[in-house]
């Protein structure tokens, strides 16, 4: 279990990079890497020499989320101005742009069976369903008000969500918010099943592992990387090593290690057996804010690759293995 | 006693072997029962059982009995509560703690203890009783300061806390923790540059300190903000910069506290709103296109620093998107750059940006009424901004920038009365807001008040918030106003062109400052440069053109550019945009350069569009035509076009003046009837009396003959017209100054008694002579005069007793006001000349007199400008040389003569006469020191150089009388016979001692008839008159 450093694109956008996501291959292309940026710009990568492929602009603030849906067709960004615009990835034709109240679009997911995109709604204290046959929105899955608190108006920007993952049987959903609790929904009756709580921070970034959906990874402001028994809504381990926020995390396909980036400025590879980090990238020089693992598929590829993302401006692939 | 020495002895040489400490401990014990009121013993066994046996509940045991006997020594307390703390018994501590505090106030340490346990529990009105007891045992803890500091800050007290701070950094300078909070107070208290200064040292201990930068950063934005709010735009932006930097090297420390971002954000967007125009670069005006890149520059140089201030918001957005506030910021850095590029920006969402991101932030926090506020301000949509800013007045009815911003709103929306009602309120509520100021001197037609009240009004804007729209405005009205001048303004037009350096006006605005100011060269360049925005902006209308052309001639017309001038009219009529204002620049400047054809073809069109006129610009445009044709084609010419005119054309007080003038140098006074009505125009009280003045004057010329003018029928007209405006200080000081200009010189003393000197006002008024100049000079006509009507040599004017001492005080007190003037210098000069001369030349007097001639002639001596001043210099070259051979007074410069004579070089008119006089001094210089034999040599030169005063003639007579008589020479005795007689043939007025010396020579040339005759003639001429 090692991560080695395959290249690094240096400035690859004018400003940082806040967010990544493969696109995956299909028969037409291979997989694509897609960036979110700073400078109001999402960008489209060759993994192969990380060469550019495209720019798409029509945003008008800096992108916070990029998600792609699983066929490799579609793919969706996401603005600070709540603005998300669904493109198609070959030709970047505007597909459609959903409207949000501001402050009410962070995180960005279509779900594995690529019917709903789920936006993780933060001010609104909830995630926002969008299916992606019509682009409208047919659900809101909201998280209940904790009890004895009156509707004040407080209450909001404590469960601001800021992240959202799907199992891999699209069942359920698990969104993290600003006071450190993760809730978890079942999609089918857009039902709130419970809370999974022992970050104390804002959770930024989760994911169920790809090969089980009991457990879930989170990442927090408070430095610890926790893993969840979401059936028995408990939190089985909880790793810590970076030393100042984590603000992304993905599973390898295999489901045997968790990458992370952080503020610290690394790349850590986690291995969830040992409880511990078994590697640490410093080829970045500001904070990372996305990491992710290139879903497995696709012609002519046989071994898994990640990629981080940072402030520094730059995009880097390691080899997973 | 003994066992305790043993068992000491063993315990301090025992090291680190335990044995051995076990076997002093077993002493201990002995000794402990021994003697259970030795508290040593009960030490060292809890010594040795916290330390050796590790047995914390009997070590407890052993110091608490300890204690007991011993409740100051604080080895023991510190022993007890540290092992209270290792076990995490809080409450034990403070027990034990306060426990010895109460039995003995000596017991610093439990002070101490029981203060730093009240900090940590945030009991801090309790610590601060406690800490301070405990500060009197340790004086010089910096600890203790510190702690305390840091209890006074919680409390609110926040001048005790840092001068708690300040005596622990005192104490210790390396104390990071109270230097940081100490910065953090000056910053809350509002003193932030020593809050820089502590930071900043903070920084120098621990260069790596976040909370260090951020509070510098902060603080270095505060105190450019007050800069900035005073107008210096430049020291402003200079410290934004270093604020900059230090925010940004921060954030290379740590990149994710939102809050740095976001102070970033807001150091970059005040940066963006302050950054200047340099308008230093001069040659602006001549070359379009530098100019419209220095302004593309400060645009890009704005653009950017916005853009920046947009990245950091987002930045701290990202970290922290629960925030509602960043929401705003973000909002209004977009905003910001949507109006620093209003041409490119043309999608219609990025315009509404910023409304979206406003709403955003109300999502977060709906009961924010400064959230309401923003969203009035920023959202396109007059309904959503008015509901908005209703919205935030439901929060909080006396939010005084809501009313503001509504006001403005109903303004923009026309609904006057609205407007008017929402401004009055936020003036109400908080009158150091500029908006409702602004507002108020903005909607001064509905509110009905005078101009001047409009300008005070914008003036308070402009001093509570420099912003160029506020400033262009007040120019505006200082227009209006007639405050032009006013320094205020002058101020207010610089800055806005540092502010809107794309915006014409300021620049026209400037020009019209500087013309206010008689800068005329100045205000072309603004005039120019102004044209050069209205090009550079593409979209000035012809009509702003046309004005700004017009007042740019008529700078250059001002300036004495009468070329350019014209080449400018020029343009505009090839433009067919020349007006009557611009038609009389252009004729003005014509007539300057002499093409008085082309000036009569413009005066006709002039006149040809006089009927089509305002009616308040009429006046100006006949008085003008009416001076162009006297000063072209003469008196009678420009009559007679006067009689053409039609009459209704005159009535105006402007119109009049020109006549009356006009009448008064007409002996044959055909302008009579038109002049007297016009005359009924004239109503104000000081245009009446410059009537009167103007009608005394034509009295003077018209009843005057050729070279003499009526003076008395004008001190006639005048002496009535002051028995109607006593007031007039006007007419007094010219009734005066006639009185002084008459030759008959009787009435010297009615003047200094019609003078009324009033110390306040003789600097505000423009008077030809100021009532102060014409006392001294009064005083001085006295001398002269008396000295002409008396027959004897020196006499004082009867009249001027009184006054003489006067003059002189009032003199030295204008001198004193007004240093660089040089005739109120002569004036005291001459004046204490006469005092010298009255008191027969007291030294003390003299060498007074010698000072300020020396200082007068240094003075001109590095400012030879006209002829006027060279007659001084002269004279006092002349009068210094005299005294100093007279008085034997030090010289001053050796080189009077040369100096003299240099300058006599320049005299065009009266040098012989000059000459002469100096001639003469030298000779009465080589008299005194009798030589008389040389004195008759410069007598003699002095006469061949002026063969008609009479006076020198006499003086050479006189020394040849004298020669004759020591050389027996009848030579001189000839030569003495003919210069006096011709002093005798040349003056006009009979001179004392010719006829005297006459006889005297006549009697030694044997004449006795001729002696008789003489004798007789200087006996009933002189002594004697007849009359």
């Amino acid at each position: 279990m090692k991560l080695a450093w395959l290249r690094t694109q240096d400035g690859a956008h004018g400003d940082s990079v806040w967010t990544t996501t493969w696109v995956p291959g299909n028969e037409e292309s291979p997989a694509l890497l897609l960036t979110g940026s700073l400078d109001e710009t999402v960008k489209l990568w060759n993994p192969e020499d990380l060469s550019l492929i495209r720019t798409n602009s029509g945003h008008c603030l800096g992108v916070v989320s990029v998600a792609a849906h699983p066929s490799g067709r579609i793919a969706a960004s996401a603005s600070i101005d709540s603005f998300v615009r669904v493109f198609d990835v070959q030709s970047n034709n505007t597909i459609a742009t959903l409207e949000a109240s501001p402050s009410e679009v962070w995180q960005l997911k279509f779900n594995p069976q690529g019917t709903v995109l789920a936006v993780a709604g933060g001010g609104s204290a909830s995630v926002k369903l969008w299916n992606t046959s019509e682009w409208k929105l047919v659900g809101t899955l909201s998280i209940p008000r904790p009890e004895g608190v009156k509707h004040s108006e407080k209450s909001g920007t404590k469960k601001f969500v800021l992240s959202v993952a799907w199992s891999p049987d699209g069942r359920q959903l698990a969104c993290g918010s600003m006071d450190g609790t993760i809730s978890v929904f079942d999609v089918a009756r857009s039902k709130f099943l419970h809370h999974l709580e022992g970050h104390c921070m804002p959770v930024r970034s989760l994911v169920y592992s790809p090969i089980d959906s009991r457990v879930l990874v989170s990442a927090s402001d408070d430095g610890h990387v926790n893993m969840y028994d979401v059936e028995g809504k408990t939190l089985f381990v909880s790793m810590s090593g970076h030393s100042s926020w984590v603000l992304s995390v993905d599973v390898s396909p295999d489901g045997a290690a968790i990458a992370t980036g952080s503020s610290d400025k690394t790349v850590r590879l986690w291995d969830p057996k040992m409880r511990a980090a078994v590697q640490s990238m410093t080829n970045h020089t500001d904070q990372v804010w996305g990491v992710m693992f290139r879903p497995p598929g696709g012609p002519g590829v046989r071994t898994v690759q990640l990629a981080s993302v940072s402030d520094d401006k730059s995009i880097s692939l390691y080899e997973y293995s | 006693m003994l066992n305790i020495l043993q068992a000491l002895y063993l315990w301090e040489h025992s090291k680190e072997i335990n044995s051995i400490k076990e076997k002093a401990a077993e002493h201990f014990v002995i000794s402990a029962k021994l003697d259970p009121h030795n508290p040593n013993a009960f030490r060292y066994l809890g010594d040795y059982y916290s330390q050796v046996s590790l047995d914390s509940t009997r070590a407890l045991k052993c110091y608490q009995r300890a204690l007991s006997l011993l409740p100051n020594d604080s080895y023991i307390g510190e022993s007890i509560c540290d092992l209270l703390d290792k076990e995490g018994k809080e409450s034990l501590e403070i027990a034990v703690c306060r426990e010895a505090s109460e039995k003995s106030p000596r017991a610093f340490w439990a002070f101490r203890r029981l203060g730093y346990l009240q900090v940590y529990q945030k009991k801090y009105s309790e610590a601060v009783q406690n800490l301070q007891h405990a500060i009197r045992g340790y004086p010089t803890s910096a600890d203790l300061w510190e702690a305390l500091g840091l209890a006074y800050q919680q409390l609110g007290m926040l001048t005790a806390a840092i001068k708690s701070y300040g005596r622990a950094i005192e104490l210790e300078d390396s104390r990071v923790f109270a230097l940081i909070e100490s910065g953090n107070i000056f910053l809350m208290l509002g003193s932030f540059s020593k809050g820089v200064e502590q930071f900043q040292d903070a920084l120098r201990i621990s260069p790596q300190n976040v909370a260090a930068h951020y509070g510098l950063a902060s603080g270095l934005l505060s105190l450019s903000k007050e800069c900035i709010n005073s107008g210096a735009f430049k020291w402003g932006s200079s410290l934004l910069e270093e604020a900059s930097e230090t925010a940004m090297a921060s954030t290379t420390l740590t990149g994710n506290i939102s809050s740095l971002w976001k102070l970033h954000g807001d150091i970059q967007l005040t940066y963006a709103k302050s950054y200047s125009w340099m308008d230093e670069k001069q040659g602006l005006q001549d070359d379009e296109l530098a100019f419209t890149n220095s302004i593309l520059t400060w645009q890009k140089t704005c653009f950017s620093a916005a853009v920046l201030a947009s990245r950091s918001y987002q930045r701290a957005l990202h970290l922290a998107p629960w925030q509602a506030n960043i929401y705003i910021d973000i909002g209004i850095a977009v905003d910001a750059m949507c109006s620093l590029k209003e041409k490119e920006i043309n999608n219609l969402y990025a315009l509404q940006l910023p409304e979206k991101m406003t709403l955003g932030g109300l999502f977060l926090e709906g009961y924010n009424d400064e959230f309401w506020v923003a969203l009035g301000c920023l959202s396109l949509d007059a309904a959503l901004k008015q509901h908005a800013l209703i919205r935030s007045l439901q929060l909080d009815v006396s939010l005084a920038s809501a009313w503001a911003y509504l006001g403005k709103l109903y303004k923009k929306e026309g609904d006057k009365r609205l407007a008017q009602e929402a401004f009055d309120r936020a003036r109400s509520i908080d009158p150091s807001l500029a908006l409702p100021w602004a507002g108020m001197s903005a909607d001064s037609y509905t509110r009905e008040i005078k101009v001047d009240e409009a300008y005070e009004c914008c003036l308070r804007a402009v001093q509570i918030m420099p912003i160029a729209d506020y400033q262009i405005g007040l120019a505006n009205l200082a227009l209006l106003s007639g405050n032009l001048t006013s320094s205020q303004v002058f101020g207010a037009v610089r800055q806005a062109l540092q502010r809107a350096p794309h915006y014409p006006e300021s620049y026209n605005l400037n020009g019209l400052v500087y013309e206010a100011r008689h800068e005329y060269l100045t205000a072309s360049v603004f005039y120019r440069l102004a044209r050069c925005a209205i090009c550079a902006s593409e979209k000035g209308s012809n009509s702003r053109l046309r004005d700004i052309s017009v007042n740019l001639s008529r700078s250059l017309c001002k300036a004495g550019n009468a070329v350019d001038a014209i080449v400018e009219c020029e343009n505009l009529k090839k433009e067919g945009l020349l007006d009557s204002k611009g038609l009389q620049i252009y004729a003005f400047s014509l007539w300057q350069l002499g093409k008085n054809e082309l000036v009569l073809s413009a005066v006709r069109t002039l006149a040809s569009s006089v009927l089509s006129l305002e009616k308040t610009s009429v006046p100006g445009c006949i008085s003008f035509i009416c001076r162009l044709l006297y000063y072209i084609s003469g008196k009678e010419s420009a009559i007679k076009s006067i009689m053409k005119m039609p009459k209704d054309l005159f009535q105006s007080s402007k119109v009049s003046f020109v006549l009356s003038a006009i009448h008064a140098l007409d002996q044959r006074n055909q302008l009579d009837s038109v002049v007297s009505s016009s005359r009924c125009f004239v109503v104000s009280p000081a245009e009446i009396t410059g009537m009167h003045i103007l009608i005394a004057l034509g009295k003077l010329v018209k009843h005057g003959s050729e070279n003499c003018l009526a003076i008395q029928n004008g001190v006639n007209h005048l002496r009535k017209t002051l028995h109607m405006y006593p007031n007039s200080g006007l007419i007094r000081n010219l009734l005066i100054y006639l009185l002084l200009c008459n030759r008959e010189w009787n009435s010297i003393h009615l003047a200094t008694r019609c003078l009324v000197v009033c110390d306040s006002d003789y600097q505000k008024e423009e008077d030809f002579r100021s009532p102060i100049e014409i006392l001294g000079a009064a005083a001085v006509a006295c001398y002269s005069g008396g000295n002409h009507s008396d027959k004897l040599s020196l006499p004082t004017c009867r009249g001027q007793c009184l006054s003489g001492h006067e003059a002189i005080q009032r003199l030295q007190k204008w001198l004193r006001q007004e240093p660089w003037n040089k005739s109120a210098r002569y004036l005291l000069i001459l004046n204490y000349l006469q005092k010298a001369r009255e008191q027969r030349f007291p030294r003390h007097l003299c060498i007074l007199l010698e000072r300020l001639t020396s200082v007068a002639l240094s003075d001109q001596f590095h400012s030879k400008r006209d002829q006027y001043q060279k007659f001084h210099y002269h004279i006092g070259w002349i009068g210094l040389k005299y005294m100093e051979s007279q008085y034997k007074l030090q010289s001053v410069s050796p080189g009077i003569e040369l100096n003299f004579e240099e300058c006599s070089k320049e005299i065009r008119y009266s040098w012989h006469m000059w000459m002469a006089v100096f001639d003469m001094v030298k000779g009465l210089i080589a008299i005194s020191s009798q030589d008389y034999l040389q004195a008759e040599e410069f007598l003699s030169q002095s006469c061949s150089f002026a063969s008609d005063e009479s006076c020198l003639f006499l003086c050479h007579g006189a020394i040849c009388i004298e020669l004759a008589k020591l050389q027996c020479d009848s030579h001189f005795l000839s030569l003495a016979l003919k210069s006096l007689k011709k002093a005798k043939g040349t003056s006009p007025a009979p001179l004392p001692f010719v006829s005297l010396l006459l006889a005297q020579v006549e009697g030694s040339f044997g004449s006795e008839t001729k002696w008789e005759n003489n004798l007789q003639l200087e006996w009933f001429e002189i002594l004697f008159p007849v009359n």
